[in-house]
């Protein structure tokens, strides 16, 4: 059984990524040849989806903008009626190294991990941010290293890879509107184990991040305030 | 005073109901809120047309307001849980929305697959 190879999806969403998705997927395609890929194309009104599909790579055009947690979940439903055993998130503005998916890969199979996050503040990588996404980031993985009972340093990090059992829970429910953060405290919630990955990340290729300065403070409370209430669905539900 | 206080809030009553009925009558108001609102139309209209009991000594001692103040209380409660259930309902439409949508996605490219694998020469007509 563990010799059979792993059938591997990479998953790319791309909002309005013309710019860099081409690129993201040639390099995929050079670290990772064996794995098949997947643009989710979330209603963009650019040329992504042309631009993947010259690239050889599988389309999933949604009829209308979901956001990234309404686009990584249609991913993970792909990845679940197909088959896959593991599905890795790479996101389409080139931050992510995809010649660092190997080490996430790893770490899965060596730490026995159903989750694997590449994270940018452990080790040796050299990230740079401002300080104010510093401190926000640090408030952000104290809290949730505290309602995980298990020590993260990148929560917002969308590098990750999911096996089998995660895709299959991700399929089913996956948070929406800032599901990086998120995702964490419902897998623990889940059962599932996840570990963290160092890793290096680029500088993104084109497009802004989705967290502009100005909105990070906004961003922080609206995620804690998330955080804070998927703890209280718990309790509900148990 | 109190009189045209009546008659305003007893004329917003009609009128809000009238506008249910006729939303009702051209089917653009689903059942569960055509009364809902239906509902919240009477009970402003009873309050116009019955006064005297709101500003009974009774009512008044056991709640310790006025008939205005509870007019205005009363619709605004109304109103409140109205929109609480609108909140609700908006949410349970954008979640199914959402499986829509991805469905949608899955679907079309499951079905340009097929095409593609039936269609001679692989012609792609999408």
């Amino acid at each position: 059984m563990e010799k059979l190879a792993k059938k591997i999806l990479v998953i790319i969403p791309a909002f309005n990524e013309e710019g860099s998705v081409e690129k993201v997927i040639e390099d995929v395609k050079v670290h990772l040849p064996q794995a098949s890929i997947l643009v989710v194309n979330d209603g963009s009104t650019d040329l992504t989806s042309e631009k993947a599909k010259a690239k050889q790579a599988l389309v999933l055009d949604l009829p209308f903008n979901l956001g990234i947690g309404g686009a990584m979940q249609a991913g993970y439903k792909y990845a679940d009626e197909r088959g896959y055993d593991i599905a890795i998130q790479v996101d389409g503005d080139g931050q992510h190294s995809p010649e660092e998916i190997p080490k996430l890969l790893q770490a899965m199979t060596q730490r026995n991990l159903d989750m694997a996050v590449g994270s940018r503040f452990i080790g040796d990588s050299a990230y740079k941010s401002s300080t104010m996404r510093r401190v926000g980031s640090s408030i952000l993985s104290g809290l949730i290293s505290l309602i995980i009972g298990q020590k993260v340093t990148d929560p917002t990090s969308g590098f990750r890879a999911a096996d089998r059992k995660a895709i299959r829970l991700f399929a089913s429910s996956y948070p929406q509107d800032y599901p990086e953060p998120e995702v964490l405290v419902f897998l623990r919630k889940s059962g599932l184990k996840m570990g963290e990955v160092p890793v290096r990340m680029n500088e993104r290729y084109s497009g802004e991040s989705s967290i502009t300065k100005m909105r990070s403070v906004y961003y922080m409370a609206k995620v804690m305030l998330a955080i804070f209430i998927d703890s209280f669905k718990k309790g509900l539900s148990e | 005073m109190l009189i045209q206080i009546q008659i305003i809030i007893g004329t917003l009553s009609v009128i809000l109901l009238l506008i249910t009925l006729e939303l009702i009558r051209k089917e653009r108001l689903r059942e569960e809120y055509s009364i809902l609102w239906l509902f919240t139309g009477l009970a402003i209209l009873v309050f116009s047309l019955m006064p005297e009991f709101f500003l009974s000594q009774f009512f008044t001692r056991i709640t310790g307001i006025y008939y205005l103040s509870a007019v205005v209380l009363i619709a605004f409660l109304f109103l409140l849980l109205i929109v609480l259930h609108f909140s609700v309902v908006i949410s349970k439409l954008m979640d199914r929305n959402k499986e829509l949508a991805q469905r949608h996605a899955l679907l079309e490219m499951e079905f340009k697959e097929m095409k593609r694998h039936t269609l001679p020469h692989g012609v792609d007509r999408s």
